[in-house]
């Protein structure tokens, strides 16, 4: 019997075994790239097969049956956008070939190499080019050192200037106050004062809160813009530093905590019941909203009312400066590791210049990214022709933030801002302690990604 | 009347050589495949990318030894939110169990359409996580929340319960919105207790609390057990619930979790997808797998004194 019996040693050894052998199997096959993902090239007439990561109400089913009917060699593999999963393909070289990306941001990225520079096929192509890019893709770009210069790492799909405002003429009415300037500025600091003039509370609860930021959505972006405006700047001149202790940091600090304190729009302390402005907005419960030209995409299928009473305003000041930028700027790139680069410029040239882009462009979700199709935006209801009007004003004002490559942008600046702001908005630490310690704090993540950027 | 006394299962060498082993083996080797390459191997992936300064995605990593464990002791953010779970799992885990155990004896009693009123209380527990914590997040909601709308009918409120201080007790409301799990658990241990034993104990004069306190819950007390070590280690674990309550709108923001719900797991999603901090995050979650293990055993080892096992040790040699 004796012989017929497994030991424990022996399970050990025959499960490490397996284990082993199981491991080895994909890590062996990782070796080779993707080489089970596609079927050639669509020059030798197989079908090749693009591994696609977008969000599916951007990149249609429509749009693909389109654009694989227009090309017959190539098929599309398509993958819902998940920014956890790109970064698991990325790393174990199973990178897409087509990925949804933002331009602003994209610094970090491009300095680990990790998209594909797109200015070959951009001084080939006939349908999309360099000349007919919008200054927005300039973000986009990266030298090696900063964004703005050397080749187009990826291309912005639409964009707005996020900064705008949007409000409701009748919650100004209502309040008997003068609605906001369609084509001059106001300062941040008549808006606050605006704002607490629109906000109805009563019984410890808001009925109408006059100004929405966004909070939940950026902090970052407003205040590096509101800090650009006064003529500073977020970081040092070789992007390893920042210091938010700066006058003109903490002006723009102390305003948030002004805004906050004031109770006349959500914040982490009050905040929206889908943590976004436009339930509110559509609800008749927030007068303003700090949104892009996007924005306006959301009234087309509303109320008459709603209709008859919004407008865009351009983006408020802090300062002598003007500048008015994108905060994000969505677009798509190639990845350096992807396996179908020619198949997947054919998808950029019809998502960025084909019937998409032009789809886009008369919907009124953002402002198109190439400068022939800025005729396209829509005009036709009366809120239209008055936005368009405005954003048209604005585009002179449109600047660039600053995007460090060793930090990741909003995602990383977010949560250290709303920490410290938090704490200053319930008076446990002031401005001054506050903008120290997030000068701290992130300039701590940021010599950790000079470590890993060398 | 004295509880039941516990006897010990035998352990030992013994134990492995007792069954016809190739039988034993075939069954058991799912299992143990399972673990190796679900659990033990990315345990092990993990512990070797958290002596890295890997950040997800680029290629340009180095060792770093043990700085990530190093940094992580003195990392206060990490320490507090540590401390803050800790204190979670202390209030949510008792609360969560003795109510399901009160549920359970309420609902083991001999009532009329008692099956309706199980599956009542059962309910809730089935409802996805996610939609729970997004229905409670409108009826928390401080201006148009059901909630706030109940308690100002008795001139209370309204109450901010999404925002410190009161974003803590709202998660606990939310945990306890489960118990029903437990309660099922719990109900069948009861229905499991020997009525005799019951009965001997009302007929030598124990008033129903003492069989109660010295019968059945010594008899339930494994169940117990098990549902206070799940409980602890779900507590711990806990993520979803704080995200989906803070101000965002999208899940993976950490921005506005209020910090008494910023629990250690979120901290850890903040250095894995906020920061990109690969290396440092996996070296957070190493320490906190050691500190949920320490936790376990410790309550295995106390439960010696409080659990109470009937097994039939002549069968069991």
């Amino acid at each position: 019997m004796s012989d017929r019996r497994m030991s424990r040693r022996h399970l050990l050894a025959s499960s490490a075994l397996t284990v082993g052998a199981a491991a080895a199997t994909p890590l062996l096959g990782a070796c080779s790239a993707s080489s089970g993902r596609s079927g050639g090239t669509s020059g030798g007439g197989k079908v090749v097969t693009l591994t696609v990561m977008f969000k599916s109400d951007e990149l249609t089913k429509e749009h693909i049956a389109d654009f694989e009917s227009r090309n017959p060699g190539i098929k599309i593999n398509f993958i819902e956008y998940d920014g956890t999963r790109l970064n698991a393909m990325l790393a174990s070289n199973e990178a897409p070939d087509f990925v949804r990306g933002a331009a602003v941001g994209s610094a970090s990225g491009n300095a680990q190499e990790l998209a594909t520079a797109l200015d070959p096929y951009l001084d080939k192509s006939s349908v999309l080019r360099k000349e007919h890019l919008l200054p927005v893709n300039d973000s986009f770009r990266w030298d090696g050192r900063r964004i703005g210069q050397g080749p187009f790492y990826g291309i912005v799909k639409d964009w707005s200037q996020d900064a705008t405002l949007w409000y409701n003429r009748a919650l100004f009415e209502e309040a008997k106050i003068e609605p906001l300037s369609t084509t001059e500025p106001v300062s941040y600091d008549e808006l606050l004062e605006i704002a607490k003039k629109l906000t109805k509370k009563s019984g410890g609860k808001t009925q109408v809160y006059g100004l929405g930021v966004e909070w939940a959505w950026n902090l970052w972006a407003p205040i590096s813009t509101m800090i650009l405006q006064q003529g500073g700047r977020l970081y040092n001149a070789d992007l390893t530093e920042t210091d938010m202790t700066t006058p003109e940091a903490l002006r723009a600090l102390k305003w948030y905590v002004d805004f906050a304190q004031a109770g006349v729009g959500p914040t982490p302390l009050d905040p929206a019941p889908d943590g976004a402005d436009l339930s509110l907005f559509l609800a008749r419960r927030m007068a303003i909203t700090q949104d892009g030209y996007w924005f306006g995409g959301n009234f087309v299928e509303e109320s008459d009312e709603i209709k008859n009473n919004v407008a865009m305003a351009p983006a408020p000041v802090m300062g002598d400066k003007r500048i008015s930028p994108t905060y994000v700027g969505w677009g798509a790139f190639i990845p350096a590791k992807a396996q179908h680069k020619d198949e997947a410029w054919k998808l950029m040239e019809y998502y960025m210049a084909g019937p998409p882009s032009e789809e886009r462009a008369k919907s009124g979700w953002g402002i198109p990214a190439l400068k022939s199709q800025m005729s396209l935006m829509p005009q036709q209801l009366p809120y239209q022709k008055q936005a368009y009007e405005t954003q048209q004003a604005e585009l002179q004002y449109a600047g660039q933030l600053p995007d460090s490559p060793y930090i990741g942008a909003a995602g990383a600046w977010n949560p250290v801002l709303d920490k410290h702001l938090q704490r200053a908005v319930k008076k446990e630490i002031t401005v001054e302690a506050a903008g120290k310690a997030i000068t701290d704090e992130v300039n701590k993540l940021l010599r950790q990604g000079k470590e890993q950027i060398g | 009347m004295a509880a039941i006394a516990p006897e010990r299962v035998r352990r030992g060498r013994r134990g492995w050589k007792r069954y016809p082993s190739r039988t034993f083996y075939l069954f058991v080797s799912p299992w143990v495949l399972g673990f190796a390459l679900l659990t033990a191997l990315p345990l092990g992936y993990a512990f070797a990318v958290s002596l890295t300064n890997f950040n997800g995605v680029s290629e340009r990593w180095r060792w770093v030894g043990l700085r990530n464990y190093v940094e992580l002791m003195s990392d206060t953010a990490a320490i507090d939110s540590l401390v803050r779970t800790l204190a979670f799992t202390a209030i949510a885990v008792p609360l969560t169990v003795i109510g399901g155990l009160a549920l359970a004896v309420l609902l083991n009693q001999r009532l009329k359409a008692v099956g309706l009123f199980r599956t009542i209380f059962f309910l809730p527990s089935v409802v996805p996580v996610v939609a729970m914590a997004i229905m409670w997040k409108l009826i928390f909601n401080r201006d148009a929340g059901i909630l706030n709308t109940i308690l100002e009918k008795i001139s209370v409120g309204p109450i901010a319960w999404l925002v410190d201080p009161y974003a803590f007790y709202a998660l606990i409301i939310l945990t306890l919105w489960g118990l029903g799990g437990g309660m099922v658990i719990t109900l069948a241990a009861l229905q499991g207790v020997p009525a005799e034993l019951e009965e001997a104990a009302l007929v030598d004069g124990a008033n129903r609390w003492h069989v109660f306190r010295h019968i059945t819950v010594p008899m339930i007390s494994p169940v117990l057990l098990f549902q206070v070590v799940t409980g602890i280690i779900a507590a711990l674990q806990i993520i979803i619930q704080p995200l989906l309550l803070a101000q965002t709108n999208q899940v993976g923001r950490v921005a506005e979790v209020p910090e008494s719900t910023h629990l250690y797991m979120v901290q850890v999603y903040q250095e894995f997808f906020a920061n990109n901090r690969y290396g440092y995050g996996s070296a957070m979650l190493w320490v906190f797998f050691l500190v949920i293990l320490a936790i376990t055993l410790l309550v295995q080892r106390t439960s010696r004194l409080w659990v109470h096992y009937t097994v039939d040790s002549e069968a069991d040699r």
